[in-house]
């Protein structure tokens, strides 16, 4: 019988819908424990769905991390921007992993597809928002299949009743952390970002069109390494799936994906959602290989 | 009678009709026209706002801030308005620039049902003393009770007015006297009306509007807008005048600019083709049709279908990557048939 | 000390001057103030830290706030002092409140009607999750006096046209069923939960239901009427009218209505909901008169009639009869006086958020 530990131990900091989804995800990895659940407030709907489960919980917020720092290796910070300025330092000094699902940025930005193995020299790891999730991947291809990208554009559209409050204050917020995350992934001159919200019932998946204006546009170049890549994404991503694969229309190229959500604690059209937390765990399970194989 | 204010729509809503190509000399002759009729609000941009030029929804010829300058220059006792929309545009690239090129004016827009994401982009432009409205586009879509809901959170922002715009051109008069009634009942802020005349309805849901209670109008001269246009500002400014409404608008200086207009940018005097009919009969944004025509050659389907399609999966406006995926899915299915 | 901040001692000094014996009561006291940071907050430490000061009244505050840690940002003289002791925490999950807490005002609720608008949920919870944990640590205090719940003028609904102003039996309302009434609605829950208490456990509680006020440590960034008028006139204008002007609003000065509510605190009769406010409304038209009036040149004024709607013009003034006559209270600074310092406060702190 073995003794070597078969999963590391996470902490999730943020008992909202975010928190509780990913709460959901850890528990179906192999390679993660999730051995504390951390809210504000024992009450609410989040850390009681956590204690329905089994799951150690605590209203202390960050203290419950200082006061018992053995708890965990890995902390998912599923709190808000402005929190997460405070987290970081303080996490950072315990000598814990952290995976920023803020839109804080402050971190270094990690898309999975793309560049999981170099965030591993990284502790503290931002995951960009749904957007760049869902974008970033294809445009990087595009930067690898074309030289010179003058300008690549993500048009995303998401069901209304998706975003919460703070998505809605904080649009801003989204379009310049995405438009950058595109440019560093992709090399691209310029980039731009749209956000529709489409309240239609039965409630639209996440939709996400990604534009690109190149000199000499050969998509049939494009296709092979756009279809690899959309099934690396499906790898962790399984709601994730190509709708228009590369074309040309009026000059650019078009490529468009779905993001359906697996409906864990989220409804499945809440696909920009998942796609984040989807991405997130990928990026623990990778830590957890790395630190295991280490303890090995 | 009271007065109704009138924000002339030409230099923006415009844009769509000639493909966002509008350029430096065209902008400043029409403004200098506009100035001296006495509209009193001159809105200017790319036909969906600041930040809007895209592949999304066609690359303007010149930058906002261009439009922005050169129409300024001839601007004095009218005001430089411009539309914003969340979502597309931001504080930081878009508003806070186009507010140091000296707009006097902001409309803050959304969807009908998100006047929410407006909140951060009123309370800005507030702050810097601006004048601002709230604007509801694509208003046919939801019940007025909504609508009022989302007007009153856009006077709670700090909106100075809140206009609904009938982005599709779906309304008859009866609607419009249904949510404008509804608004004006509600709310303590002027309630304006922006037509489109997919149905032939723009001159005459803007009166219904008018009767209602709404005191501000938007409209265009010729009608100059995407597809079927807009209402046309000179015949309105002549009907208001007829009604014993006033406009502070000069009538014959009103006719000269629209004169002037279609001379200067006026490729095609707007009109009702057949997939602007539909375009408004199935509820999709007027602003579909150039992308939508272009698409559907492409692929070889009928534009209509693609307008009852996208009508059925109720898009909003800013989804205009949406065609290409209904017309390739057209496309599909009459090739199984 | 630098200027500005002198100037609100004086304002203390000057509500308090012949008064000060009214105040004894609070002398080695301990309040535990929820909200305690907002503009309601921050002035009664001003006004408690200078009864400290000058007076030495020896009263402890407890402030509680979700944002406590960003107090010193705001106002590092009170937040690094002795007498005053910051918990950050939403009041939401308050579990206990301190033993020797001997007084609570309950002033936490985000008065900004943007955030009412775009997540009602959120403010009604605030208020209705908030009171009841304010509640049930209180009820467990061996030592409490008292509770002041800050209530809202805005309980009251809209003022019937035919009112000269409102009083604390009129019973009006809100309509209950519109999401613009969160706020309000929310604040009468809270209202009746206080009864509940008082009579389940037999708790001190006293309400007071503040209206509009103008001065110190108030953000302009509200989108309310006089936010406006001063904003703009400080920009140089031009200010702009909303309707015809004849709209009547009251303003009360900070350090009025810091001295009533500890007044009310200490010997409001429990049971009783108190108006703080001032009874002398003013139109818009006016008040932009006032406003503009103080500055070299003028900023222009614009009256915009878009309408002639009746719901442009709506009052809202308290009947303080009940405050004057039985806690003998008044107010010591006028809407001319008002709108003077707080212009001054502005002009030399400068305009935040701009």
């Amino acid at each position: 019988m073995s003794t070597i530990p078969k999963k590391i131990k996470v902490a999730i900091l943020g008992s909202g819908n975010i928190g509780t989804d990913l709460l959901v995800k850890t528990l179906r990895s192999p390679l993660l424990d999730c051995t504390l659940f951390i809210g504000r407030n024992l009450t609410s709907r989040g850390i009681a769905k956590a204690v329905s489960l089994g799951v150690k919980v605590s209203d202390l917020s960050i203290d419950a991390i200082v006061r018992k720092p053995d708890c965990c290796d890995l902390v998912f910070d599923a709190t808000s921007a402005l929190s997460h300025v405070k987290h970081v330092q303080i996490l950072e000094k315990l000598g814990k992993i952290v995976i920023d699902l803020t839109p804080s940025n402050i971190g270094k930005m990690c898309i999975p597809a793309v560049n999981l193995k170099e965030c591993l020299n990284h502790r503290n790891v931002s995951m960009v928002t749904c957007g760049g999730q869902a974008s970033i991947p294809l445009a990087y291809v595009i930067g690898q299949t074309y030289n010179n990208v003058d300008y690549i554009e993500v048009v995303s559209s998401i069901s209304s009743r998706s975003a919460g409050p703070a998505t809605r204050v904080n649009l801003d917020e989204y379009i310049e952390t995405t438009e950058k995350g595109i440019k560093d992934f992709s090399g691209c001159k310029r980039a731009k970002t749209i956000l529709n919200l489409n309240p239609a019932i039965p409630y639209v998946d996440m939709q996400t069109t990604v534009f690109v204006k190149v000199e000499r546009p050969d998509v049939e170049k494009l296709k092979p390494a756009i279809d690899k890549m959309v099934n690396k994404v499906q790898q962790y991503v399984p709601g994730y799936q190509l709708i228009v694969p590369p074309t040309i229309e009026n000059d650019r190229i078009v490529v468009m994906v779905k993001v359906r959500g697996r409906g864990d604690y989220l409804p499945p059209y809440a696909g920009n959602l998942d796609i984040i937390n989807c991405a997130a765990i990928a990026m623990a399970e990778e830590y957890a290989k790395y630190l295991l194989k280490k303890g090995e | 009678m009271p007065k109704i204010l009138i924000s002339d729509s030409t230099l923006r809503d415009g844009s769509h009709a000639v493909g966002h190509q509008l350029n430096s000399h065209q902008v400043a002759v029409y403004a200098a026209a506009a100035e001296a009729a006495g509209i009193p609000i001159v809105e200017v941009g790319h036909g969906n706002g600041l930040g809007a030029s895209s592949l999304q929804l066609g690359e303007s010829l010149i930058s906002d801030n261009e439009m922005l300058i050169s129409a300024r220059k001839h601007l004095t006792n009218s005001k430089l308005g411009i539309l914003i929309i969340p979502g597309f545009a931001t504080i930081n690239k878009d508003l806070s620039r186009a507010i140091e090129a000296g707009v006097d004016v902001v409309r803050v827009a959304s969807h009908c049902t998100e006047a929410d994401i407006t909140e951060r982009h009123i309370t800005y432009a507030r702050q810097k003393g601006k004048e601002v409205y709230g604007v509801l586009m694509m208003s046919h879509m939801a019940p007025k009770e909504m609508l009022v809901d989302e007007a009153l959170k856009m006077e709670l922002y700090g909106a100075e007015g809140v206009i609904l715009m009938d982005s599709a051109g779906a309304y008859l008069p009866s609607d419009v006297t249904e949510k404008v009634s509804a608004l004006v009942n509600k709310l303590r802020i002027p309630i304006g009306f922006h037509a489109h005349n997919n149905l032939g309805m723009a001159v005459a849901n803007s009166i219904a509007a008018v009767e209602a209670g709404a005191t501000i109008l938007d409209g265009t001269v010729r009608g100059f807008g995407a597809g079927a246009g807009n209402a046309q500002l000179e015949v309105l400014v002549a009907v208001l005048e007829k009604m014993g409404y006033s406009t502070g608008i000069d009538l014959y200086k009103i006719l000269d600019a629209a004169d002037i207009a279609e001379k200067e940018m006026i490729k095609v005097i707007p009109s009702i083709k057949s997939e602007s009919i539909v375009s408004g009969l199935s509820g999709v944004f007027s602003g579909f049709l150039k992308p939508v025509n272009r698409i559907a050659q492409k692929y070889g389907v009928d534009p209509r279908d693609i307008f009852f399609e996208l009508g059925r999966r109720q898009v909003v406006a800013g989804q205009e990557d949406l065609i290409i995926e209904v017309a390739q899915e057209l496309s599909h299915r009459r090739d199984i048939k | 000390m630098n200027h500005i901040l002198k100037s609100v001692r004086k304002d203390c000094d000057e509500v308090t001057a012949s008064s000060i014996p009214l105040l004894y009561k609070l002398k080695g006291e301990c309040i535990f103030i929820t909200g305690g940071t907002g503009f309601m907050g921050t002035w009664l430490v001003e006004m408690v830290t200078f009864l400290n000061d000058v007076y030495s009244f020896n009263t402890r505050l407890i402030l509680l706030s979700d944002r406590a840690n960003n107090f010193s940002a705001k106002a590092s003289h009170l937040a690094m002092r002795k007498d005053v002791e910051l918990v950050e925490r939403d009041v939401r999950n308050l579990i206990e409140i301190p033993e020797v807490v001997t007084y609570i005002i309950h002033a936490a609720a985000n008065p900004d009607n943007r955030m009412h608008a775009s997540d009602p949920l959120k403010t009604m919870d605030v208020i209705s999750r908030g009171t009841d944990a304010v509640l049930n640590a209180a009820v467990r205090l061996p030592v409490l006096k008292k509770l002041l719940n800050i209530s809202s003028g805005l309980i009251y609904g809209p003022q019937p046209p035919d009112f000269d102003s409102i009083a604390e039996d009129y019973r009006g309302g809100s309509d209950c069923g519109s999401v613009t009434s969160a706020y309000s609605e929310a604040k009468r829950f809270a209202e009746t939960l206080c009864a509940a208490y008082r009579s389940q456990y037999k708790i001190a509680i006293v309400t007071a239901r503040p209206f509009a006020f103008i001065g110190p440590y108030q953000l302009l960034d509200k989108p309310w009427a006089i936010n406006n008028f001063i904003r703009d006139s400080l920009m140089g204008g031009p200010v702009r009218i909303l309707g015809d002007g004849q709209t009547v609003r009251c303003y009360m000065y900070p350090s009025d209505m810091a001295f009533w509510l500890l007044r009310i605190l200490i010997d409001g009769t429990p049971g009783l909901a108190y108006n703080v406010g001032s009874p002398h409304g003013v139109t818009l038209q006016q008040l932009a008169e006032k406003i503009t009036g103080n500055f070299p040149i003028k900023p222009r004024i614009i009256s915009r009639v878009a309408g002639e709607s009746d719901l442009y013009r709506s009052k809202l003034v308290p009947d303080v009869t009940l405050a004057q006559k039985s806690l003998g209270l008044n107010l010591t600074v006028d809407i001319d006086e008002a709108i003077r310092r707080t212009l001054l406060w502005h002009r030399e702190s400068g305009i935040k958020g701009i």
